[in-house]
């Protein structure tokens, strides 16, 4: 194996798995859409979706706990995986802004899956910018306990009746939030990219046709150019 | 044990009642944030009543990298490179959730021989880890023997590796819609595929058979050992439901007794193809953790042994642009690691960066049992329950 010369080639496989792979997918398609359904009626959601096979369900602020603990108690999904945020902002600091509008929102996710099935569900909840606040779930999930106080130091957002909502990984003396959208990258505003060499331009890289075809490169890094991918000629 | 817990108060009382018993206020230690058995820098703020511990209060976040915030200015392939340091000790199958995330958004389909190299690297990576566990655990314990026994084995298996992957630790090696040609493959002419390396399917029999005989060995060196079921057996049990409830995953959550194990109920890799058997423990203590990971050894070796068999022939990559870019979207998808669940919920907007990533980690929920499961115990068995939840820093605090 440290040799390196020798090589086990590999002809091109042409047989015909891929109509059984398709019509899998979508006996798995269906089947998270009908969980989304489910999970949705037992949540009292006004929506769900089931797109990559992420069967997610909405839910109203006003009604979050009882959703929460209703989708463990009726479905059994007593596992809990995860809560987050999503910072949905139109203007950000650092990265690319989104293409389209979006209405500017927190939005709160929890996935809960079961312990003996495949079953998993991923609820939502949308918080207003001015009024980021949501009751604990750290009553019904004593796992939630940590996740939210990641979520409350990372985004702002403030979890009513959390027992302890002190800072997880950031020192007390902290200030901001840093998954927010608004929070700056402080290493990419001293340097926009650090692979970039800090030399004047040669004069082959100043002709318009490179910039028109950069577009916005110097808060975005370089589109890696991966050798091993697409080569097929 | 009801002990006051406030040292003044506990103070008063032991002025009082000096002549009728012996009281021991309170005290509050801090372990770590530099010590040996904490694998990284944790830090636990421990509240003890003489021996016993009343409440223990992690913190954590020394590690903290902010990848989440990283992600912002990556690309997806980019980030590749990034979540593989999330679990260093498992560095390969942190590769696979993201990228079976990614390559659903744009679906794309994995050739078949790409996913039996990333099914045995990810089965390699879980020896490995877990023999850094079955060894070092018992040094933890007071045991230093197994630790060069099973490190030496190890090590073939991470030669196996680095001789597909070019990196004992961070190979990188996952490409979208793929993996990369082998490092030991030889001749770059496009015509030829480079895939495994020459005699990678002996080596590998070969150090298969060398695991099956360290678990042999750990079996009689650790798992009869009668000191070392005296210091695991019956201690810091953790009930399955409330292993359940703070999100205990992999073999910790396996060894409270709930057989529950992604790679029989998802579909991220073709696990669907092979025999192998779930270990479960009983009791969900020290020792039935450190029973389920000794079996996972067993079992993964045997995937290994299976998947090399018929390993079929085929293409190293699906067709993919030159520039990643991800259809709008977002998904959730999750792996069963050597530490638990881990997954990646990736929001797309179209673009060649995520929106957002969110990294689900094994060992952020497994520690964050440490308050409850530690109420009551010795202080002894911190470093006991510590080790059996075999977590890792950076895991911990991504």
């Amino acid at each position: 194996m440290r040799s390196g010369i020798s090589v086990t080639t590999s002809p091109p496989d042409d047989s015909t798995p891929a109509v059984e792979a398709s019509a899998t997918a979508s006996a798995t398609a269906s089947a998270t859409a009908e969980l989304a359904a489910r999970m949705a009626e037992l949540a009292g959601a006004d929506s769900w979706s089931a797109d990559f096979g992420n069967a997610k369900v909405r839910v109203d602020r006003a009604r979050w706990v009882e959703a929460v603990t209703a989708v463990r108690d009726g479905a059994g999904l007593a596992f809990f995986s995860f809560l987050s945020a999503i910072d949905w902002s139109n203007e950000v600091a650092v990265g690319e802004p989104l293409d389209e509008t979006v209405e500017e929102r927190y939005e709160i996710l929890v996935r809960l899956s079961s312990g003996k099935t495949n079953d998993s569900v991923t609820l939502s909840t949308d918080l207003p910018k001015d009024d980021a606040r949501l009751p604990t779930i750290s009553g019904v999930f004593g796992g939630a306990n940590w996740h939210e106080r990641e979520a409350a130091e990372m985004f702002g957002i403030e979890f009513e009746g959390h027992p302890n909502l002190n800072k997880l990984y950031l020192t007390d003396e902290f200030e901001g939030h840093p998954l927010r959208k608004s929070y700056p990258l402080l290493s990419r505003e001293v340097k926009p990219w650090p692979g970039m060499v800090d030399v004047e331009d040669m004069p082959s890289t100043e002709n318009p046709e490179a910039d028109a075809g950069g577009g916005q490169q110097d808060d975005s890094p370089p589109p890696t150019a991966d050798r091993a991918e697409g080569d097929e000629s | 044990m009801s002990q006051p817990l406030d040292p003044m108060a506990a103070a008063h009382v032991s002025e009082v009642a000096v002549s009728v018993e012996l009281q021991t206020p309170g005290m509050t230690i801090n372990i770590g944030p530099q010590h040996p058995s904490t694998h990284g820098v944790l830090r636990l703020v421990a509240e003890l009543d003489g021996e016993r511990i009343v409440n223990v209060e992690p913190v954590i976040g020394y590690m903290h990298r902010g990848y989440e915030k990283l992600s912002e200015v990556r690309t997806y392939p980019q980030i590749n490179a990034l979540v593989n340091r999330i679990d260093w000790v498992s560095g390969f199958s942190n590769e696979i959730p993201f990228m079976v995330a990614v390559e659903r958004l744009m679906e794309i389909e994995v050739p078949e021989r790409a996913q039996y190299i990333r099914l045995i690297l990810t089965e390699l990576v879980r020896i490995s880890n877990h023999l850094v566990f079955l060894s070092s655990y018992p040094l933890e314990l007071g045991a230093s023997t197994p630790l060069m026994h099973a490190l030496r084995e190890r090590e073939h298996v991470l030669e196996l590796i680095e001789g597909v992957t070019g990196g004992r630790f961070h190979p990188n090696f996952n490409r979208i819609g793929g993996v990369k040609p082998a490092a030991g493959g030889g001749s770059t002419q496009k015509k030829l595929a480079q895939d495994l390396p020459k005699g990678f399917l002996a080596e590998t029999r070969a150090a298969m058979d060398r695991v099956f005989g360290i678990c042999d060995d750990l079996d009689t060196l650790v798992m009869g050992n009668e000191i070392f079921h005296a210091r695991t057996k019956g201690v810091a049990i953790v009930p399955p439901d409330l292993a359940l409830e703070y999100g205990v995953s992999g073999p910790n959550l396996r060894g409270s007794g709930v057989a529950f194990d992604l790679r029989k109920h998802e579909n991220y890799l073709p696990y669907d193809k092979f025999d192998f058997d779930v270990a479960v423990g009983e009791n969900g203590d020290c020792f039935d953790r450190y029973y389920v990971r000794h079996e996972e050894v067993r079992q993964a070796a045997r995937i290994v042994n299976q998947a090399i068999d018929d390993i079929p022939t085929g293409p190293l990559q699906a067709k993919v642009p030159r520039v990643i870019k991800v259809p709008k979207g977002e998904t959730y998808v999750r792996a069963e690691n050597p530490k638990g669940e881990m997954g990646y919920y990736v929001v797309s907007d179209g673009g060649r960066i995520p929106y957002r990533l969110k990294i689900r980690s094994a060992s952020f929920s497994n520690l964050s049992i440490l308050p409850w499961a530690l109420k009551g115990l010795l202080v002894p068995d911190i470093i006991a329950l510590l080790g059996s939840l075999d977590f890792v820093l950076g895991d911990v605090d991504r």
